[in-house]
């Protein structure tokens, strides 16, 4: 199958920069993957999206969105794209509605007319559901002075999805807002995915949004420095550890050593340290006679591995400075 | 039946009710994005209760006093009445600013994000800024409430008829604005200079091209001024559509119709694609 986004040797030099924004990238989405590009600020996330979504125009390279080719026909990417921008963009002075008719007015999804009673009833009753699976039914027509930060980008996320787009780019969907609504916005995404099989191209500072993701894509500096599944990352660049103490610590040492295990002590909680890469932790746990006091399974979370990764590349970078 | 449940049971639903995408020939997807854009501009001059009454008031208080004081201390001296040559050079000028302001404030939107929504949306960058151009036309029509009001309250002799005939080139005054709105927003990219700068390419206009002071007398520096504006063709167009077969026509109407139509529409295109190409140059190619 044809990969819905190809990106190959993308480089992004913005007017009198002294280096790439984006800096010879290449990297394939496959068809309804969650697929999550995370990097620092400034690391070129948001310059990526922006020629992705053809609103800033390329240095270099080749790029094709949902079969079309970023410069022959970006009218074609712009038909097949949804995108819920970094800033909320929606209109203060209309109602949620009226910037809902404005986009499928944009998009030609529906044919537009000046007043809400008068749009087909397909696209009443399109919105009237939408709104009722985010939880805006009843406030299609307040004006948007009144809605939360939340209630904004429902509306936004509502909005990009009016025109049934292939591949839906969220560049930090959640940022600002609270946990509540950041878990109820993530439940709808599920729902899209699961019902429509759409793309996400999703750029994300809240780890946990990315641990669900098919594949994780780490830019830094504007290069790609990993793109793996986020199990894969995390296995290669954090230990999975057992954590676990005793009163006769020194017994338990040695009864580790027997088993074959490397034991060391974790710094931050002073707990023996016992990694178990490759095995399950109870094929060692199950063996041990000593009486234990503390017992831990440390599986790390991306968001560890995120900033172990970022670290690492840091201390390279510093070396070559060097 | 739990939440979870009943919210993919409602998308399900109305992912059902969606359609497939307008079959529609592409100039007929353009024309519907043309009035989105447009009415989203009515709206929102609707909505603005306080934009409302000043630019009703605006032109109320300019003709009163400004065009008042002129009338009582020149008047006299000019081969023609002085009101009817103002008000009709205060309806074509209150068209063609309101026009161009209207697409200058894309430079705020741009700036807050808002143009972000436009400009990925599958439609060329002229139906954006075309629809701008006419939504921001027909906003600036609440203006004229307060322009005409003046013809009673001022006791304007004028023949409504000829009034009718200018009130009709009123999309095509506002058009020329807002064309000359698009060249500047092409070059003018930072909002708080685009507050300053769009007064200042009004201002000096409004006095150079005879809206309320006569310029056909102007010569030297001034003279080639008044002949630079493009708001003396808009205007001249107008006073022509009034004055045609009055007597005082040769001492008020400065070019054959035929040129100020000629200027007024090359100065349209011009405007519009300069500054589409770079608006969206600036925007695209940072």
């Amino acid at each position: 199958m044809e990969p819905i986004i190809t990106v190959e040797h993308l480089t992004k030099r913005y007017k009198k920069a002294a280096v790439a924004a984006v800096d010879d990238i290449s990297f394939e989405v496959e068809p309804g993957e969650l697929f999550a590009f995370l990097g620092p600020n400034g690391a070129g996330k948001t310059t990526t999206i922006s020629i992705l979504t053809t609103t800033l125009a390329k240095t270099s390279g080749h790029v094709r969105v949902a079969g079309h080719d970023l410069d022959a026909d970006a009218t074609g990417v712009r038909r097949n794209i949804g995108i819920i921008f970094q800033n909320p963009s929606v209109d203060q002075h209309l109602s949620a509605e009226e910037n809902i008719r404005l986009h499928v007015g944009l998009y030609g999804t529906y044919s537009y007319r000046p007043i809400y009673r008068l749009m087909p009833a397909d696209y009443r009753q399109r919105i009237e559901r939408l709104a009722s699976v985010v939880g805006l039914e009843g406030q299609l027509g307040t004006p948007l002075k009144s809605y939360s930060g939340g209630m904004k980008r429902k509306l936004e996320i509502v909005r990009s999805l009016m025109h049934r787009p292939r591949v839906l780019f969220l560049d930090e969907p959640t940022a600002g807002l609270d946990p509540v609504s950041r878990a109820s916005l993530w439940e709808y995404l599920r729902q899209v995915r699961e019902e429509e099989g759409t793309t996400v191209f999703l750029t994300t500072h809240y780890l946990d949004e990315a641990e669900d993701s098919d594949r994780v894509c780490v830019i830094d500096h504007g290069r790609i420095s990993r793109l793996e599944t986020p199990a894969e990352l995390k296995r290669q660049l954090l230990e999975r550890v057992i954590l676990l103490d005793a009163l006769d610590r020194d017994g338990l040492i040695a009864e580790l050593r027997g088993l074959g295990a490397e034991v060391g002590l974790d710094e931050s909680s002073g707990l023996l340290r016992v990694p178990f890469d490759g095995k399950t932790p109870q094929s060692l746990i199950a063996r041990i006679v000593t009486p234990l006091t503390v017992l831990r399974v440390s599986d790390p979370s991306l968001e560890e591995a995120y900033v172990a990764l970022l670290r690492e590349s840091d201390s390279e970078s510093e070396e070559v400075a060097a | 039946m739990t939440a979870q449940v009943r919210n993919t049971a409602a998308l399900r639903a109305a992912n059902s009710a969606a359609p497939a995408e307008l079959r529609a020939p592409r100039l007929v997807l353009e024309a519907n994005a043309t009035f989105a854009v447009a009415w989203r501009e009515v709206l929102r001059a609707i909505k603005s209760r306080q934009m409302i009454a000043i630019n009703i008031i605006f032109p109320v208080l300019f003709m009163g006093i400004m065009g008042g004081m002129i009338q009582q201390n020149l008047g006299k001296g000019l081969p023609y009445a002085y009101l009817p040559f103002m008000l009709v050079g205060m309806v074509a000028q209150t068209m063609y600013q309101g026009g161009m302001i209207g697409v200058t404030t894309l430079v705020e939107e741009r700036e807050n994000g808002f143009t972000a929504e436009l400009f990925v949306a599958p439609i060329t960058r002229y139906t954006v800024l075309l629809g701008r151009i006419i939504g921001s036309s027909i906003a600036s029509m609440v203006s004229l409430v307060g322009v005409l009001a003046m013809i009673f309250v001022m006791q304007i002799p004028v023949n409504f008829g000829d009034i009718l005939r200018v009130l009709a080139l009123a999309p095509i005054l506002a058009f020329a604005g807002g064309a000359l709105g698009v060249l500047f927003i092409g070059f003018v990219h930072d909002p708080k200079v685009a507050d300053v700068g769009s007064m200042l390419v009004v201002m000096p206009q409004m006095f150079l091209a005879g809206s309320l002071i006569p310029n056909a007398g102007s010569t030297g520096i001034l003279g080639i001024a008044t002949k630079l504006m493009p708001l003396t063709y808009v205007i001249d167009l107008a006073r022509n559509v009034f004055y045609m077969g009055k007597p005082e026509y040769s001492a008020v109407v400065q070019y054959p119709l035929a040129l100020d139509i000629a200027v007024t529409v090359g100065m349209f295109v011009a405007f519009l694609v300069v500054g589409t190409l770079m608006f969206v140059r600036a925007d695209r190619d940072r």
